[in-house]
C-alpha cells in the first residue's frame, strides 16, 4: 500500500490485489522518521484511476459485445502485471487518531511521508488495545472482522443516550436484547416499553427453558398484572395524562384540579367517586361533558383500579430489581394506542417520582419505536431533564426520521445497522459523533446481525461487530400466512 | 527456459500451421529476456515521450494521375476469410545507456461472422548503442536469412529502433499470414512499397508470391498518403459517385531501390468523406483485384471506409497507458530496475510557462 494524497482528514491510499483490505478496516500510516503514525479508517474502496483503463475495457469488447476470441502469446507474461496494474484499488480513509510514544490524539495535524511511510493493517484488537476499549464491566457484542471479540464498557452507556437504528429484520432488538441481558448480570435496573412483545421471553432458553436471568424478567402487561389504583398518583402525573394522552382542555384541567383535591380531602380517591363527583359537580356543561369523556377514557383502559393490592407490582418489581437487577418489561403489544400513551405518561412520571425521591438509583430505559407512545414534548425532557433524574434511554427504531434531529446530536452512543435509503442515512449522519461519510458509506453495505458501533463505547473509532448469538426464545416473530409452506 | 512457440490450429483453416517459420519470435524472446538481463538494476526514468509509432512508408510527396471513371463495387457474399495485419512499438523509457522499447503485433481474422485473433507481445528490449547493430542484425539474420542485404544496410539509429523492430514482426506476420491462409483475403497496413531497410524487396515479394499461389490477395490500406493528384491528395479527390468504388491510378514513379509492388487505387467502400489509399497486388489480374474489393466489402464490416478486421489489428496491438506502466512494473520488478523521475528541464527552467517536453 502507499499513501496517495491527503486532503483534510481524508486520506487516499493505493492498494495493489494482494492486499486485501475492506470497507472498515482499520490501517496504520506508521512514519518512522517522524516518531508518529496515523490511525486511518476505510470508509470506501474504489478503482484506482489507472491511465488507458477505458481503452482496455473497449478492447476487450469489439465483437458485438461478446469477448473476442484469441490466443495472447505472452512469453514475458506481462499480462499478469496488466491485471495487476488494472486492479489497483484506491482507499479513501478517514483518519481517526495519531499514535505518538504509545498514546492516542485525535490530531490529523501532520503530514507523514509519502515516500517513506509504512501502511500496514492494524487488527482490531491492538487497536482496542491502543484505545483502551475494555473496561471494569465487559459486555461482549460479537466478533469483529479479524475474528477477535469486540468487548465495551457497561460504564460507557451509564449516564448516556444510545440509539439502535437500522432497517427492518437486520438484528436491532437482538442487540438490544444483548445489551439488556448484560447490564442486568451487572445488576441494574431496565426499563423496556415493548411494542411487539419481542422482550416477554427474555428469560427463557431458545428450547423454552428458564435461562439464568429468568427471576429478573418482570413482564408487566398494562390492565393485566400492571394497575394503577387513583390512590397511588400524583395530580401533576394524571393531569400530564388527561392534557397530553387524553387533550383535555385547560379549563376542564382547572375543574378537574379542583374535584382531584376536593376528593382527595376527603380521603375518596377511587373511580366510583371520581365519577359521581364529575356528575355533580356545579361547572358548565361542556366542561362536564369534557371531564366524563375522559372519565370514562380511563375507566375503559382497564389500567386503573381502586384495588390497591392490585397496583402494587410495578413498585415492588422496580424495588426488587433496584437489589439484584432486573428488566421491567412494559408489554405494550395488545394495548391501544391512546392507553399506550397514558401507561407511558403514568410510568414516566412515577419512574420520575422514584428517582426524585431516590428510591430508585438511576434506570435504564430502552425504548421501541418510541415515536408510536413519547408525545413531542417528552423528547427533550429525556434526553436533557430526565437524564438528571437518572433515565438512560436507549431509542431503538426503524424509521430514523422518527427520532429528532436533536437527539441525533446528542446521542452518546449509536448501535447502525444497515440501510439502504439516502434518506435514513441522511439522517442518522446527524449525529454529532459520527462523520456522515463513515455512516454513508459502510452502514450502506452492512450484512445483516453486523452493526456499525459508533461513539463513546468505541472511544469513537467506529467499529463493525457482527452481534454475538442469544440463547434467548425468539418472540415478535411476523406472522406469516405461507409459514407452513416455507 | 525458453517457451516453445506453438499456436493451436484453427479447425477450418490451420492457423497457423504448425510448419509456420517460428524463428523470429524464438529470436525476439531471446533477445528480450537477454537485452533486459545487461540493463539489470540500472535507474530508468520516465516522463519522457512515450510515443506510439507505427509504420509510414511514405515519406515523400509524389504525383500521379486519377481515371475519373470509378470502378462501382458489388459486394460479394461468398464466403471468404478476411486476415489484417498490424504492429505496434513504444518507448518505456530510458536508461543511462539506451532506453527501453516494446514491440507487439497481432493478426486478426474474420470467419463465419466471428473475428479471432492472435497477439503476439510485447516484446520488452533494452537498446542501447552497443547492442543495436547486434540486435537488429541477430533479428534480421533470423527472419531475412541473407547476409547480403543485412550487410549492405545502414545501422539504424537508435531513435529508429522501435519502429524497425516492430516492421521486423509485422513482416513476419505477414508472411505467417501468407503462408497459412487459402482463398482469403489478407490485409496489410501501409502500402505495397518495398525496397526500405526493413521492407526488402525481396521478401514482400516473396511475401506476395506465397499468398498468391494459395489463392490470396494482399490489400495494403494506408491510413495516410503524400500521394497527390492536381495538388491535391488522392483521398480528397471525392467525385460525385455513390460508393463503394475505386478510382484507377496511373503514373506514380519511383526511384529505386524503392519497388512499387501493388497496383494504387483510392478506395471509398462506405458513405461518408472517407477514402483510403488502396495497394492491390500488382500481379493478380484486374478481375481479381476488383473481385478482391468486392469480396471484402462483402465479407468484412467497412465503416468509414475501413475495414474492422485491420481496425481490429491496429487495437489490440496498440499499447494503453496502463500497458505501459505495466511492462515499466515487470522491468522492475523482474530486471530490479530503478524508476526515477527526471526532471523536466521545460518546467524546471520556465515553470508554468514549460509546456513540457513532449510539448
Amino acid at each position: 500500500m502507499k499513501l496517495y494524497k491527503k486532503e483534510g482528514n481524508i486520506v487516499q491510499i493505493l492498494s495493489f490485489p494482494n492486499e486485501t483490505v475492506e470497507k472498515g478496516d482499520y490501517l496504520l500510516i506508521d512514519d518512522a522518521d517522524a516518531g508518529k503514525a496515523l490511525i486511518v479508517q476505510v470508509i470506501d474502496v474504489q478503482f484506482a484511476s489507472i491511465p488507458g483503463i477505458l481503452e482496455e475495457l473497449l478492447r476487450s469488447l469489439p465483437d458485438g459485445g461478446d469477448s473476442m476470441q484469441g490466443e495472447d502469446f505472452d512469453p514475458l507474461e506481462i499480462a499478469p502485471h496488466i491485471t495487476y496494474i488494472q486492479d489497483a484499488s484506491l482507499l479513501v480513509c478517514k483518519i481517526r487518531a495519531t499514535v505518538e510514544n504509545d498514546s492516542l490524539t485525535p490530531s490529523s495535524s501532520w503530514l507523514p511521508s509519502r515516500s517513506q511511510s509504512t501502511i500496514r493493517k492494524l487488527p482490531i484488537p491492538t487497536l482496542l488495545k491502543l484505545g483502551k476499549i475494555d473496561g471494569k464491566l465487559p459486555i461482549v457484542l460479537g466478533g469483529t472482522k479479524d475474528s477477535s471479540l469486540l468487548t465495551i464498557d457497561a460504564l460507557s452507556l451509564d449516564g448516556r443516550l444510545n440509539i439502535i437504528t437500522g432497517k427492518k429484520e437486520t438484528g436491532k432488538s437482538h442487540l438490544s436484547k444483548l445489551l439488556i441481558l448484560n447490564m442486568i448480570g451487572y445488576k441494574a435496573t431496565v426499563v423496556v416499553f415493548d411494542l411487539n412483545g419481542e422482550y416477554l421471553s427474555l428469560g427463557m432458553t431458545a428450547d423454552g427453558k428458564r435461562n439464568a436471568h429468568h427471576d429478573k424478567i418482570h413482564v408487566l402487561t398494562p390492565s393485566q398484572n400492571f394497575k394503577v389504583a387513583l390512590k397511588q398518583l400524583n395530580l401533576h402525573v394524571l393531569l400530564e395524562i388527561l392534557i397530553h394522552a387524553l387533550h383535555l382542555p385547560g379549563t376542564s384541567a382547572r375543574e378537574f384540579r379542583r374535584i382531584w383535591q376536593s376528593l382527595k380531602e376527603r380521603d375518596m380517591l377511587n373511580l366510583h367517586e371520581l365519577g359521581e363527583a364529575i356528575r355533580n359537580w356545579h361547572c358548565n356543561q361542556h366542561v362536564r361533558d369534557a371531564l366524563f369523556s375522559r372519565y370514562y377514557a380511563l375507566v375503559n383502559s382497564g389500567f386503573f383500579t381502586d384495588n390497591v393490592a392490585e397496583a402494587i407490582i410495578l413498585e415492588e418489581r422496580l424495588s426488587k430489581a433496584k437489589e439484584q437487577g432486573g428488566a421491567i418489561i412494559i408489554n405494550l403489544q395488545n394495548t391501544s394506542p391512546i392507553d399506550r400513551q397514558i401507561v407511558v405518561e403514568y410510568l414516566l412520571g412515577k419512574l420520575v417520582e422514584l428517582l426524585t425521591d431516590w428510591k430508585l438509583k438511576a434506570i435504564f430505559l430502552f425504548a421501541e419505536e418510541a415515536h408510536l407512545y413519547l408525545r413531542e414534548t417528552y423528547w427533550d425532557d429525556i434526553v436533557t431533564r430526565m437524564r438528571h433524574f437518572g433515565i438512560f434511554t436507549t431509542f431503538i427504531t426503524n424509521q430514523p426520521d422518527t427520532i429528532r434531529e436533536n437527539i441525533y446530536r446528542q446521542a452518546d452512543n449509536i448501535f447502525l445497522f444497515n440501510f439502504t435509503n439516502e434518506h435514513d442515512l441522511e439522517v442518522v449522519s446527524r449525529a454529532a459523533r459520527v462523520d456522515a461519510e463513515t455512516v454513508k458509506s459502510i452502514a450502506r453495505d452492512l450484512p445483516p446481525h453486523h452493526c456499525l458501533v459508533l461513539g463513546k463505547v468505541v472511544k469513537d473509532f467506529p467499529m463493525v461487530v457482527k452481534v454475538k448469538a442469544l440463547d434467548v426464545k425468539t418472540m415478535g416473530e411476523t406472522r406469516l400466512f405461507f409459514k407452513d409452506t416455507n | 527456459m525458453i517457451e516453445q512457440y506453438t499456436i493451436a490450429t484453427t479447425p477450418k483453416y490451420n492457423f497457423p500451421q504448425p510448419a509456420t517459420d517460428t524463428t523470429l519470435p524464438q529470436r525476439l524472446i531471446e533477445l528480450s529476456i537477454h537485452s533486459l538481463r545487461h540493463a539489470k538494476n540500472q535507474p530508468i526514468q520516465l516522463n519522457q515521450q512515450t510515443l506510439q509509432q507505427f509504420n509510414n512508408l511514405e515519406a515523400q510527396t509524389q504525383s500521379l494521375q486519377i481515371n475519373p471513371q470509378p470502378i462501382t463495387l458489388k459486394p460479394k457474399r461468398e464466403e471468404t476469410i478476411v486476415a489484417a495485419v498490424d504492429t505496434s512499438s513504444i518507448k518505456i523509457g530510458e536508461t543511462s545507456t539506451g532506453m527501453l522499447i516494446a514491440v507487439r503485433g497481432a493478426n486478426v481474422w474474420k470467419q463465419k461472422r466471428n473475428y479471432r485473433y492472435v497477439r503476439l507481445g510485447p516484446f520488452v528490449f533494452h537498446i542501447t548503442e552497443e547492442n543495436k547493430r547486434e540486435v537488429y542484425n541477430a533479428l534480421q539474420r533470423a527472419y531475412l536469412d541473407s547476409p547480403h542485404e543485412q550487410n549492405h544496410q545502414n545501422s539504424p539509429n537508435l531513435q529508429q529502433m522501435p519502429t524497425r523492430m516492430a516492421n521486423l514482426l509485422e513482416r513476419w506476420l505477414q508472411s505467417t499470414l501468407s503462408k497459412t491462409i487459402s482463398n482469403g483475403l489478407i490485409l496489410f497496413d501501409g502500402s505495397l512499397t518495398s525496397g526500405t531497410a526493413d521492407t526488402p524487396t525481396r521478401l514482400m515479394k516473396e511475401i506476395l508470391d506465397t499468398a498468391r499461389k494459395r489463392g490470396n490477395v494482399v490489400l495494403a490500406f494506408s491510413k495516410m498518403t503524400n500521394l497527390r493528384f492536381n495538388g491535391h491528395l488522392i483521398t480528397d479527390v471525392l467525385l460525385g459517385h455513390e460508393p463503394p468504388y475505386l478510382l484507377a491510378t496511373a503514373g506514380l514513379k519511383t526511384k529505386p531501390p524503392i519497388v512499387l509492388l501493388g497496383d494504387v487505387y483510392v478506395a471509398r467502400l462506405t458513405n461518408g468523406n472517407y477514402a483510403f489509399r488502396l495497394d492491390i497486388d500488382k500481379e493478380v489480374s484486374t478481375e481479381q483485384k476488383i473481385g478482391a474489393a468486392e469480396k471484402l466489402l462483402g465479407n468484412d464490416l467497412l465503416t468509414q471506409s475501413y475495414p474492422e478486421t485491420l481496425r481490429l489489428a491496429h487495437i489490440l496491438c496498440t499499447f494503453t497507458a496502463n500497458e505501459v506502466i505495466a511492462m515499466q512494473h515487470f522491468i522492475a520488478h523482474t530486471y530490479g530496475l530503478k524508476i526515477i523521475n527526471r526532471p523536466d528541464m521545460h518546467r524546471l527552467l520556465f515553470g508554468p510557462f514549460g509546456k513540457g517536453e513532449s510539448s
